[in-house]
């Protein structure tokens, strides 16, 4: 069986007039948690988006393959729909759309499976107790006047119930006090199995601590500089991106 | 991205009905058609003489000078009054097979033995159906057809009839008061609570002619009603006119909420007045959907002539192809500790123009008194066009009054945020719509959320479970 | 005597709301035009070339057709100022009325050449007595790539009667910051219309009024946005006491074809007394999808707390008023870079209040 999800080829990306990312090359397989670091301004965020194909970059080169098939030029709800789920870094607000209703409508969408209501709601309360969410965020608006914390909880509560096989997570655990740190990798845990991957994007390291990786990718300037395992997180904790800087 | 939203879906509203009708007035505006009008009705002499000033009025007055162009309208070519082949009945059995199948494909019957606590039904000119639940007879509430109001309660409907909205107030009044017919009279006892909603529903079928009816709604000390406004009509190539009048008296303590989900066909003049007259401690409250017409020009009015008396506006309109709608609301602040609140929507495309005009005046009386306006317009492509035109007028010191407005498209940020939960671009564009509107749809009556949701006709219900 | 009608909105709305434009009685405007001498130029050497000229006066709205007329054909001062310079170099005009010059009527016409940057200053005062006329016409050019900063201060009299015709067009990235600081005049009536033709073009309008006795202030003041990524920002702060009455009409008017235009709009008025009254119209006009407007109004007293608070700190009731009133309008002062006017402002407002 093949175990390769994602294949990153040669990727080269502009947004607007600038050359963002110069060369991305990434391989994940089922059952793997990756980490990609940088520094601000790096492309990291820009490589998330580009695996969506967020209209608002430019791929100039190389391909992206997922799951055998190749979804460089495919769209977004396209994507979303053979099974990569991303966790925004600032999630949208959606006025007038209640959590439960986008979740269920989204699971039908990604599924095209009519979704069974009961049990829907039973597996949606347990998500929402796991992650120690207020149960009453489930009825408001979609992520409207949601705290920085709460919007994230409710993208891995998005993760939980859509149940991708490959889970991008940018910059979810920026801006996150070390109890809501700890019940995102309480998620991420919920989640991963051996036929699903994950893929994090992070520009510290604290969301390490309490979760454990099997490949730590550095990425400067565009380009992936360096790859090692948990312990290359660690090195960088102490000595920061400096000296893989030109 | 250009949305792909569809068009509403009109095809229950447009059966047209053959053009039937027991009498119908010659075409035109003279003082021989009044009195023809007022001879069909049998009206008493006090109303003969209203009408015809109101013509001499309607004559004097000019048209707006501002807002859409309403130059197409020609009174030569509308009829004022068309009769249906009927009585008024208080049994749907009873009313002609062909017009109680209209009111039954829009839901009226049924509406009627599920959620509302009395119907009644106009066709043309006149009202058709009018039942109220006999509970409410007992409390003394009366929910009747105007004409049956003017000859069983002559000294009440008398003394309220266009006193608060004058025929001198602008040429459409007048008009209405020369060639009205039909409507809806309410009176609901001091502190009886009508918990269940009232609902009459007008239906225009005749081409070339036009619907005036007149709503007169007294809501005594203490006392409170829902009262739902539908109406809808075939489209026709030519000109159709609709100038109602909606007088509402919201007595000391009393509340009214006034719900109007307006679905006239593309071919309508909606001109219609709409004003209430709220007391001490009492609440108005309206609640609008403007979906139809080809111009609408309809800007409700309370008018807060008791201390501590509040209103709410929650409105919205979605203007498509070839539709003009300048819609709003006015609000005059006459004693001290009064409040109102408007939360304004709409939506532009295809061609469409949407403007929300409005008036916020606080006299110099109605010290600490409290206003907040918000209007958001949503923009779908660069043809259409969206106005915000509000007037503020503060004469005293003692307010708290604020107003804002935005205007924008749909971001590209919210569509690629659900399009990567799996919607498809319509469906992330759609759903943003429909959130959009929410807030005024969850302020109607489910059925007519409902309604509203598929008028915006988005293709979420069906997915879902 | 005849009424009449000026500074009509761009979009007419109902007629009783009285917003539509301004109706003026027994305004006196004079026929014979002498001479205006009181004028004083400082910081010459700003590299501004100052020039005695008239050229042709083609507004688009002005305050109607009485007044435009009257500049075309009768002015007493005809200025153009063009500038050349590459630094910011402050130049200010000082209009100074008084019984012998107590009518001006003007034409100044301000054009930016490409790349050039300046700050003008244009202030009018009046000495105590007299009944001043004002009539002027500002026009302004900013060619691409320009950055103009321009003041306008009125200090009338409230004798006197205030009429102010602005228009400007704005070419690519051109940018120009606009303040009016309107304090006198019986009447004081001001159109504003800038027209933003060019790409990333930018224009900021700040304003302050501050109304006492029966002063009448009618701002209309209109941006329309037709070059892509334009922006418009227009802030009004003003107060008003005694029976002091304020109309303002901001219009911001997304034409078709401008992508990614933003406008904004924000008017807030504070009312220092029961007799004054606000009138308010802040439309937005929109034909074009892919913009940003935005428009916020408000009305009321100063806050009970903040008033509260300050006099806790042992203000009187006046002092604490004033301050507040100056705290509100720092936000539009602060892009006054000259100290010396700034502080004439402020004493202005104080002794207005």
């Amino acid at each position: 069986m093949n175990k390769q999800l994602l294949e990153i080829r040669e990727l080269n990306v502009d947004v607007g007039e600038k050359e963002i990312l110069k060369g991305i090359n990434l391989t994940i397989n089922k059952g793997e948690i990756h980490v990609i670091m940088g520094p601000n301004g790096s492309g990291k965020s820009t490589t998330a988006n580009v695996i969506l194909n967020n209209p608002e970059y430019t791929k100039t080169k190389g391909s992206i393959i997922f799951d055998g098939e190749d979804i460089t030029n495919s769209r977004t709800d396209e994507i979303a729909r053979k099974g990569i789920f991303m966790s925004f870094q600032s999630p949208e607000e959606i006025p007038g759309v209640s959590v439960t209703n986008f979740l269920k409508y989204s699971k039908n969408k990604v599924t095209g499976e009519p979704v069974k209501i009961f049990a829907f709601k039973e597996e949606i309360k347990k998500y929402v107790e796991e992650l120690n969410m207020n149960p009453k965020n489930i009825e408001r608006d979609l992520n409207v006047g949601f705290s920085g914390g709460e919007k994230k909880k409710n993208e891995i509560l998005q993760m939980l119930v859509l149940n991708p096989k490959l889970a991008i997570l940018d910059e979810t655990d920026s801006g996150l006090d070390v109890d809501a740190i700890k019940t995102v990798s309480k998620g991420i845990e919920m989640f991963k199995n051996d036929d699903n991957a994950i893929l994090i994007i992070t520009h510290n390291t604290k969301i390490l601590h309490s979760l454990k990786v099997d490949y730590v990718h550095v990425l400067v300037d565009g380009k992936i500089v360096k790859t090692g395992s948990q312990e290359l997180a660690r090195e960088i904790e102490e000595n920061g991106y400096a000296q893989y800087r030109k | 991205m250009k949305s792909q939203v569809e068009e509403i879906n009109r095809n229950i509203y447009d059966i047209k009905n053959k053009d039937e009708y027991d009498f119908k007035v010659k075409k035109g505006l003279t003082p021989e058609i009044i009195e023809e009008i007022s001879k069909q009705k049998n009206d008493l002499e006090w109303m003969r003489e209203f009408r015809l000033k109101a013509l001499e009025t309607y004559n004097k007055l000019e048209l707006p000078t501002w807002g859409p162009d309403l130059s197409e309208l020609n009174m030569e070519e509308i009829a004022t009054y068309v009769k249906p082949k009927t009585k008024l009945n208080n049994s749907w059995e009873d009313v002609p097979e062909e017009i109680k199948e209209t009111f039954d494909k829009l839901g009226i019957p049924e509406a009627e033995k599920t959620s509302l606590a009395g119907v009644g039904a106009q066709y043309d000119s006149e009202v058709v159906y009018h039942s109220m639940k006999e509970e409410l007879i007992k409390q003394g509430v009366i929910y009747t057809d105007m004409e049956t109001a003017l000859k069983s309660y002559p000294e009440l409907v008398k003394k309220h009839f266009m006193k608060c909205v004058p025929v001198s107030d602008h040429k459409f009044v007048a008009l209405h008061g020369a060639v009205w017919s039909g409507g809806s009279f309410v009176y609901v006892p001091k502190g009886v609570k009508v918990d269940i909603p009232l609902q009459s529903y007008f239906r225009l079928n005749s081409p070339e002619s036009g619907q005036f009816e007149h709503t007169l709604i007294i809501v005594d000390e203490g006392a409170s009603l829902h009262f739902i406004e539908g109406c809808s009509a075939p489209k026709y190539n030519k000109v159709n006119l609709h100038a109602g009048c909606v007088e509402l008296y919201v007595k000391d303590g009393a509340y009214l909420r006034y719900s109007t989900i307006e679905n006239w066909s593309k071919n309508m003049l909606n001109l219609n007045t709409k004003k209430a007259i709220v007391g001490k401690n009492a609440k108005m409250e309206w609640v609008s959907g403007s979906f139809g017409s080809k111009i609408s020009m309809l800007y409700p009015m309370s008018i807060l002539n008791g201390e501590g008396s509040k209103t709410e506006f929650t409105g919205i309109s979605f203007a498509g192809k070839g539709q003009n709608l300048d819609n709003g609301f006015k609000v005059i602040h006459n004693a001290k500790n009064t409040s109102s609140v408007v939360n304004a929507k709409s939506i532009s495309k295809n061609g469409g123009t949407c403007t929300y005009r409005s008036l916020v005046r606080i006299n110099e009386n109605a010290q600490n008194s409290k206003s907040s306006v918000s209007c958001e317009s949503l923009m779908l492509d660069d043809i259409s066009k969206s106005d915000t035109i509000p007037v503020n007028e503060i004469q005293t010191d003692e307010v708290e009054f604020s107003h804002e407005a935005k205007i924008g498209k749909i971001s590209d940020k919210a569509i690629f945020y659900l399009m990567s939960r799996g919607l498809s671009e319509e469906d992330a564009k759609a759903m943003i719509v429909r959130g959009f509107a929410n807030p005024i749809a969850k302020e109607l009556p489910i059925e007519y959320a409902v309604e509203m949701n598929n008028l915006i006709n988005l293709e979420l219900e069906g997915a879902i479970g | 005597m005849e009424k009449i009608k000026l500074n009509e909105t761009p979009v007419r709305t109902s007629r009783n709301f009285r917003i539509n434009n301004i109706k003026l009685e027994n305004i006196w405007i004079p026929e014979e035009i002498k001479e205006f001498k009181n004028i004083k130029i400082l910081n010459e050497n700003s590299k501004l070339e100052i020039i005695d000229k008239t050229s042709d006066i083609n507004l688009t709205y002005g305050l109607n057709e009485i007044f435009t007329k009257q500049v075309e054909n009768s002015a007493n001062n005809n200025t153009q100022l063009i500038v050349n310079s590459k630094t910011n170099k402050e130049t200010q005009i000082e209009f100074n009325f008084d019984e012998l010059s107590d009518v001006l009527v003007e034409d100044i016409e301000i054009v930016a050449n490409e790349d050039t940057k300046a700050t003008i200053i244009i202030k009018y005062n009046s000495s105590n007595n007299i009944k001043a006329f004002h009539n002027g016409i500002i026009r302004t050019k900013a060619k691409p790539g320009s950055n103009i900063n321009i003041i306008i201060v009125n200090l009338l009299n409230n004798n006197s009667d205030n009429f102010i015709a602005i228009q400007n067009v704005l070419e690519e990235n051109a940018k120009v910051n606009y303040s009016i600081i309107d304090f006198g005049g019986k009447h004081s009536i001001t159109n504003y219309y800038s027209n933003l033709i060019g790409e990333k073009s930018e224009n900021n309008l700040n304003s302050i009024y501050l109304g006492s006795e029966e002063q009448i202030f009618d701002l209309n003041y209109i941006g329309e946005l037709r070059g892509v990524q334009s922006n418009i920002k227009i802030e009004v702060q003003g107060a008003l006491k005694d029976y002091a009455k304020k109309h303002f009409k901001g219009t911001i008017d997304f034409k078709k074809g401008c992508k990614k235009a933003k406008g904004y709009e924000n008017e807030a008025c504070m009312l220092l007394s029961d007799t004054a009254k606000s009138l308010a119209l802040p439309m937005l006009l929109c034909s074009e999808e892919d913009v940003e407007g935005n428009h916020s109004s408000s009305a009321g007293k100063i806050g009970a707390k903040e008033l509260f608070y300050i006099m806790s700190r042992g203000f009187k009731f006046k002092e604490a008023m004033k301050l507040l009133v100056r705290a509100k309008f720092n936000k539009i002062l602060k892009n006054i870079q000259n100290e010396e006017l700034r502080q004439t402002i402020l004493k202005e407002i104080d002794k207005k209040i």
